[in-house]
């Protein structure tokens, strides 16, 4: 946040480590936010005068209590501020908290009054719920495997960082006319749903050995799904904040203000076309301050000194141990095929902890399994926790040879569950249960579908399948790009849920169809089995679903799940 | 608030809405002119009538601690106070998969306000 540091802090594996500057802007921040909610609970300020108060921290009023909203800046975590969810959790709340699609932490309990208190606990481990909602500049989201992943080409993170200090308290992007959402990933394998958001950012190593961009703008999901374009590539570093800034200023100019519904980005860019947005985005450039805004290469460097780098150094036969017990063991083995991400060293490995267990809610965990991620953490991953976009949890630096032993650690408080990339690993938002947004309940659909195919061996069979649950059009379950989606809608005051297949959220990705009339709440799992059973007869070879449904269009799929209703 | 929730009919009845300031939690008037968090204890209002009602008590909602006062129509084929919706359903009884938060449920608090 600053650029003059106070004092030198310690870095810390995987995230940026606050100087005194930030700390004391996060407690005035705190402080200034408890002046308001006295003054809103004496009457001074009334609910419309508190409501955009609350929501520049996080705070919402939802369908059953207050929800907080915390930011994890592109989804990295400590140890140290995992336990101090926990306690929040534990103290505050009823004893969990949910991970959200945007690498975020919601907590639906909360009451009004203790919310400073909560946000000074935050500060307290350099965490806040600062632009979690309102029209501004989101928290941006990474790759879950930055830094660890054997095919990425960059760390987004200290890019990411960078972007977060640029848009943090932002003035001219506090009130732009819609929220605004940017990803980042460093892997030409897009794993942050790039081209489904206001700006997608694909890093690389330019010729000169800094960092180029890729920049899509205008993605999204929510009413209008938008696969973004291509808006300029090879970006240079020193340019990359003067050329952001340059698409906000034309959207904050010419973005809709009339109508909610017509105000993200991606309208304004298919109203103007690409190439006028182009030329509206160079001649902003153009006429800006380069000097003010380039990148310089210390800037980046300052910022990257600010990460701690691990000390990745694992025994010459960690592979052959890992290997050893897996085949000892073959749920390890099993956990290990769909729970693990290759590193980029050898020896190590990414392990990936779904928080999907059967019958589960996608995203919930308790303030023991924060706590003993924690703990675990710190035994196995240098104290680094990732929240991914999935809903899960990665460590993301873990030594083979040490696999299996936090493995059964895992297997010890439920949290072993073998379904990464399968059937059962759904993304569902917290929907009508706790949303009220919502037109229908999501969490009780991914409940009936992880109880339906609960078994390993046959989420195995079934093989690579994205299935995406939202509760409303806003998408916040992005079943858009789910293989099979699914949308709830409200009919006369009654929960139907519509079919969308073939979305897609990474390289090849596409926008899902809808498959014909929603359904009841009570033949939608039917439907969804019906689904499997075709393309289980349909498949060739090891076509995932969504190559079955592309190869073979939706007559199959309709006929599957309409031809007996 | 979400003016699709405080659509009615113009016949049937309603029961009146809020959540408490302090906490967020769902309370419905009673006819005692208090907040109850258990909608068996809830007013009920010919819907004719509701509109009054909600006009007149959202005048007063800081005085009575709440926030977003509104009417919820009932299905009046149901036993007991029941809201006509899948949504005010949920608010009424509380998450369907978190049985234990229901209101009434011993880790829920009730008190009137």
């Amino acid at each position: 946040m600053s650029e003059t540091p106070v004092t030198v802090p310690a870095p810390a594996v995987g995230r940026y480590a606050y100087d005194q500057v930030d700390r004391t802007f996060l407690h005035e921040r705190v402080e200034q936010f408890r002046d308001q909610v006295a003054r809103r609970i004496s009457g001074e300020l009334s609910e419309d005068q508190f409501k955009p108060l609350r929501l520049m921290n996080g705070l919402y009023l939802q369908l059953h209590a207050y929800m907080l909203r915390v930011a994890i800046p592109y989804g990295m975590l400590g140890a140290s501020q995992m336990r101090e969810l926990a306690h929040i959790a534990r103290t505050y709340d009823r004893d969990y908290g949910h991970f959200t699609t945007r690498q975020n932490i919601q907590f639906n309990w909360i009451r009004l009054e203790d919310t400073p208190d909560i946000l000074g606990r935050l500060a307290g481990v350099d965490m806040h719920a600062i632009q979690t909602s309102g029209n501004c500049i989101r928290n941006v989201t990474c790759d879950e495997f930055a830094g660890a992943a054997a095919d990425e080409v960059l760390d987004p993170r200290i890019h990411a960082e960078i972007l977060r200090q640029w848009s943090t308290l932002h003035p001219e992007f506090s009130f732009l006319p819609r929220k605004f959402k940017i990803a980042i990933t460093g892997s030409p394998h897009d794993r942050v749903a790039a081209r489904f958001h206001d700006i997608g950012l694909i890093a690389r190593p330019g010729d000169n050995g800094r960092a180029v961009f890729d920049v899509y703008v205008g993605g999204g999901l929510g009413r209008t799904p938008v696969i973004g374009v291509l808006l300029r590539d090879s970006l240079p570093e020193e340019d990359l904040l003067a050329w952001l800034e340059a698409i906000v200023r034309v959207y904050n100019a010419h973005g809709r203000r009339d109508n909610m519904y017509k105000a993200r980005i991606k309208i304004l860019v298919q109203a103007l076309g690409i190439e006028r947005f182009r030329e509206e985005v160079d001649a902003e450039f153009a006429q800006m301050d380069r000097a003010r805004y380039r990148l310089e290469p210390a800037i980046v460097d300052a910022i990257r000194a600010r990460f701690a780098v691990p000390d990745l150094h694992a025994p010459a036969d960690a592979a052959t141990r890992m290997n050893d017990a897996r085949t000892r063991v073959p749920a390890f083995d099993r956990w290990v095929r769909t729970n693990t991400h290759p590193h980029r060293v050898a020896g190590f490995i990414s392990a990936v902890i779904s928080l999907k267990p059967d019958e589960g809610i996608p995203g919930d965990v308790t303030a023991d399994q924060m706590d003993a991620i924690a703990d675990i953490s710190e035994r196995y991953s240098f104290g680094e926790i990732r929240i991914t976009h999935m809903q899960n949890v990665v460590l993301g630096h873990v030594r083979q040879d040490q696999l299996h032993a936090l493995w059964q650690e895992l297997l010890a408080v439920g949290l072993a569950t073998p379904n990464i990339g399968l059937i059962g690993d759904i993304i569902a938002c917290p929907g009508l249960d706790y949303c009220s947004l919502a037109n229908a309940r999501s969490i009780p659909i991914a409940q009936k579908l992880s109880a339906r195919f609960a078994d390993a061996g046959l989420q195995e069979r079934i093989g690579a399948l994205r299935i995406n649950i939202s509760g409303c059009i806003n998408a916040c379950g992005h079943h858009h790009a789910g293989h099979i989606g699914i949308l709830g809608v409200d009919k006369r005051g009654e929960e139907y849920f519509q079919l969308t297949l073939g979305g897609s959220g990474e390289n090849d990705a596409a926008i899902g169809q809808i498959l014909g009339p929603a359904l009841p709440e009570d033949e939608t799992v039917d439907a969804i089995a019906a689904l499997i059973d075709a393309y289980l007869v349909h498949r060739r070879d090891d076509e995932r679903f969504v190559d079955t449904y592309r190869r073979l269009g939706a007559a199959v799929f309709k006929d599957a799940v309409y031809a007996t209703a | 608030m979400d003016v699709r929730n405080n659509r009615r009919t113009t016949t049937g009845s309603s029961v009146v809405t809020a959540n408490r300031l302090l906490d967020g939690r769902i309370v419905w008037l009673t006819d005692q002119g208090t907040w109850s968090g258990d909608i068996a204890h809830a007013e009920v209002w010919p819907n004719d009538r509701v509109e009054s009602v909600i006009a007149e008590t959202a005048r007063d909602q800081q005085e009575q601690g709440v926030v977003g006062v509104y009417g919820v129509q009932l299905d009046d084929r149901a036993a007991g106070i029941c809201p006509l919706t899948v949504r005010e359903r949920i608010r009424a009884f509380g998450p369907t998969v978190h049985p234990q938060f229901a209101p009434g449920a011993p880790q829920e608090d009730n008190a009137h306000v």
